[in-house]
């Protein structure tokens, strides 16, 4: 026998735990009485931490006053983020002359500028600005930080890395708009909407050539008082030690790696050396080594001054932990594609750069990013063997006069700093890691 | 073409004569290397060459004779006794790594037991646990070590109460007190027969390990289950207790008493050494829960299913399918973050706990010179650490891997 309903069922109402709030209430947070237990406990100490600190910072906070003592006065209970106020721009820039900041700040933007094609769309040769980004930027970082005379070399450098600022922008505001290059754009300028190749480079590297003559006689007049590196501090230095740090020790870790994994016996005995001495010891004692034994490296008169000092042995440090991490993704990266790129008749160099590097680069990104964070979070130490880092600055305003005795709030200050821009950092990493996954990993 | 024209000959090349001295890959290979070799090497030269000089033009001793020369400095916190004035910077050197020793274990226990506790608040079903077991991960793993340490220092350990009102942890028992001198805890005296109840801990053990192997094959052969659990601890509680009060309970206490303005008796953990244990512990801790989320989650959804639907209940569920299954992926990160605790209590030099670092690299260095002895000691010391732990690790791996096939 056989049951036909002419009518359709009507589908059954889905779980209330999946429609309603009480629902979702009641699955998540009191499935049973051990859960109810548990989150009325973790309720009461998420409410006692919570309203503990936002009463000390920020209900019972003093915001404006002159010293620590006015701060008590007002209300002693509270945090006294007047005193931050008061040293902010020592916080964030140490002791550099204060007329000169907006020097930091344009270094800064120019970077930010300089970067932002590689995020908008429809800009095309991300890799070239990229690499500029790499090689041309730190010339006008560094004339802009520390200005004083500029040799020959630092000029023709400073007008490339302008040069190339401005190419890069109006090169990425006409990818936007109209979704073109830089150079169709010249050519199309000029009433050339058909020519070849060739003739487009050409008029492309004519333009270049101008603006850079253009340039380079328009700095000749710059005159930038010169800022010695020990009034560099604060968040500026820890800031200008951990970038070097992160765009050396990629290249770096690159090359260690490649030696780590190389046939040649020579090399990859050097490297695997190399990078598990360097491993195997704190930061700490690596940075006393660089300024105890590096004065005994050099030869008679040539003196490397001390931040020069922290920046090689942070780069050769985090160069060690980078190459571990290229090392895990060479791994992932099957072998038939080593051998499909030998069948093809690539050499070692091409079958790296071309195939192999492009893949593993990919899938080692959240933790090349990890790298780069603890990078940023190690480059505190620097403040024990006596710059002026972002760290220094903080435990020093406890000491200022007027504020003495202030230790907790500027601590509490920078761990919040640093907590924003490494969170952001490790979010953006993972948000890169989805975007770029291709779906056929595996 | 290159590529034609070979392949073009290949054809009627006897193989003797493929060998083309500059296009042989082995040739190749040694001039490559001999190229590596001998620019590393001279680099090494002149950097020798010019450490030499150095030395020479300053004046400055080299040689290891300075281990057997007195200090002139004490340790503020050691494990060992040590006179300042008499003390060699040989011993200063073992003071150091024993200090380095010392918080870097006890940081490593507590930051595991605090990991793994807090990496299974994460895996709760519970949203709101979860939720605030990931806050406590995120804001410790983005925030720096250092200042970690520091504000534990500066913040907390050095604002406690004078020596009068210390604050007592014990709840009235005076054994444990806090105060800005730091914390305060009895010390064993051992009597003449606590061997005894030592040894009687050895057999305990022993005892457990074949109680286990006889419950198991129990087990196997009839299906009957041995409650080993309450019987271990039963062994291990019991055994060595009925020793210990049988000789005579032979284990004193030496309580601190306050006796003027400080305290006497007991052993004193200063506050760099309550700073430095707590800020590695849970900073440590917050790597350590990823990596037990991360490895608890790399076993198979199918197998606590397959487990579930073989009637094993949650909890055994746990112990005997995903926990097992797990372990091998969260053992090796969880060993390296060991070694980075080692290596970050090296940052007690900030907050002034004697550790090796601070008390070879800081300060003998400044007392005696002798920077490449030193600065090669103290590296020495770590690399000797991280070499024994990557040791033990590769034979846990080739265990593991056995087991696995």
């Amino acid at each position: 026998m056989t049951i036909i309903k002419a009518v359709k069922t009507p589908a059954a109402t889905p779980p209330l735990s999946e429609t309603s709030v009480i629902g979702w209430i009641q699955k998540n947070l009191f499935s049973s009485v051990l859960n109810g237990l548990l989150t009325i406990a973790t309720l009461f100490i998420v409410y006692t931490a919570v309203k503990g600190f936002s009463v000390w910072g920020l209900v019972d906070a003093v915001w404006v006053a002159d010293n620590r003592r006015e701060c008590f006065s007002i209300n002693p209970d509270g945090a006294c983020w007047a005193g931050i106020f008061a040293w902010v721009d020592n916080i964030f820039y140490g002791r550099y002359p204060r007329e000169e900041l907006w020097r930091i700040n344009l270094g800064i933007f120019s970077l930010f500028i300089w970067m932002i094609p590689l995020w908008l769309p429809g800009v095309k040769a991300k890799i070239s600005i990229g690499l500029t980004t790499v090689f041309l930027y730190p010339f006008l970082a560094g004339y802009l930080f520390s200005g004083g005379d500029k040799g020959i070399f630092m000029q023709v450098m400073l007008t490339a890395a302008i040069v190339c600022l401005a190419g890069n922008t109006i090169h990425a505001t006409i990818g936007v708009f109209t979704g073109r290059s830089l150079p169709e754009f010249l050519s199309s300028l000029f009433g050339k909407k058909n020519v070849n190749e060739k003739s487009r480079r050409n008029i492309f590297l004519g333009v270049l050539a101008l603006s850079f003559v253009l340039i380079y006689v328009w700095q000749m007049s710059w005159n930038l008082e010169g800022v010695s590196w020990t009034k560099w501090g604060g968040l500026f230095l820890t800031l200008v030690v951990s970038g070097i740090g992160i765009a050396s020790a990629l290249p770096g870790g690159i090359i260690l790696a490649l030696g780590r994994r190389s046939n040649l016996t020579a090399a990859r005995v050097l490297s695997t050396s190399f990078i598990e001495l360097f491993r195997s010891v704190p930061l700490i004692t690596v940075l006393f080594m660089a300024t105890t034994m590096f004065p005994l490296f050099m030869p008679e008169g040539f003196v490397l001054n001390k931040l020069v000092q922290v920046i090689i042995a942070v780069c050769l440090f985090n160069a060690c932990y980078v190459a571990e991490t290229v090392r895990g993704g060479l791994q992932t990266i099957p072998k038939g594609q080593f051998e499909g790129a030998h069948t093809l008749g690539l050499g070692y160099w091409q079958t790296m750069g071309l195939i192999i590097m492009p893949q593993a680069l990919k899938q080692m990104i959240p933790n090349i990013v990890g790298n780069f964070i603890s990078l940023l979070k190690d480059t505190t130490l620097v403040s024990i063997i006596g710059l002026f880092d972002v760290l220094t600055m903080l435990r020093s305003i406890g000491k200022d006069r007027t504020w003495l005795g202030l230790h907790i709030e500027p601590l509490v200050f920078g761990a919040v700093l640093f907590f924003l821009i490494c969170f952001a950092m490790s979010k953006y990493s993972r948000h890169l890691e989805e975007k770029l996954s291709t779906g056929h990993n595996n | 073409m290159a590529l034609s024209d070979s392949s073009k000959k290949s054809v009627h090349i006897k193989p003797d004569e493929q060998f083309d001295f500059f296009h042989d890959e082995r040739v190749r290979s040694i001039f490559y290397q001999f190229l590596i070799v001998a620019a590393v090497g001279c680099f090494i030269w002149f950097l020798s060459g010019n450490t030499a000089r150095n030395l020479e033009a300053r004046g400055m001793h080299t040689g290891f004779g300075f281990l057997k020369v007195a200090a002139g400095f004490d340790s503020s916190f050691k494990l060992i006794s040590n006179e300042p004035g008499v003390g060699t910077y040989g011993r200063i050197f073992i003071i150091g790594a024993l200090n380095t020793i010392y918080i870097s274990v006890l940081a490593i226990i507590l930051s595991t037991m605090l990991g793994f506790f807090i990496g299974v608040l994460r895996l709760s079903n519970n949203w709101l646990v979860a939720k605030v077991a990931l806050a406590y991960v995120e804001i410790f793993r983005n925030t720096p070590v250092l200042i970690q340490i520091v504000f534990w220092y500066i913040g907390v350990f050095s604002l406690l109460p004078r020596i009068r009102n210390s604050i007592d942890l014990s709840g009235g028992a005076e054994l444990l007190l806090l105060n800005n001198r730091g914390l305060y805890v009895p010390w064993p005296i051992p009597g003449d027969q606590l061997w005894l109840t030592g040894a009687a801990i050895i057999i305990a053990v022993i005892a457990i390990v074949i109680l286990r192997r006889w419950a198991q094959n129990r087990q196997d052969r009839t299906g009957q289950i041995f409650p080993t659990f309450i019987s271990s601890a039963a062994l291990l509680i019991f055994l060595p207790g009925i020793v210990y009060f049988m000789t005579g309970m032979p284990l004193d206490w030496d309580i601190p008493k306050i006796e003027g303005l400080n305290f006497v008796g007991g052993a004193t953990l200063p506050p760099s050494f309550m700073a430095l244990l707590f800020s590695l512990t849970i900073y440590h801790a917050s790597y350590t829960a990823e990596m037990v989320r991360a490895g608890v989650l790399s076993v198979d959804k199918g197998q606590s299913e397959a487990a579930r639907s073989l009637g094993l209940r949650k909890r055994r569920a746990m112990s005997l399918v995903i926990i097992p299954q797990a372990m091998p992926a969260i053992i090796p990160p969880l060993i390296s973050n060991w070694m980075s605790t080692i290596k970050n209590s090296s940052l007690a030099i900030a907050i002034g706990y004697p550790d090796l670092v601070s008390l070879f690299m800081q300060t003998s260095l400044n007392q005696a010179g002798y920077a490449v002895e030193l600065v090669g000691m103290t590296m020495a010391f770590y690399m000797v650490v991280s070499l024994a732990i990557s040791w033990l690790l590769n034979i846990y791996n080739k265990r593991v891997q056995l087991v696995e096939r």
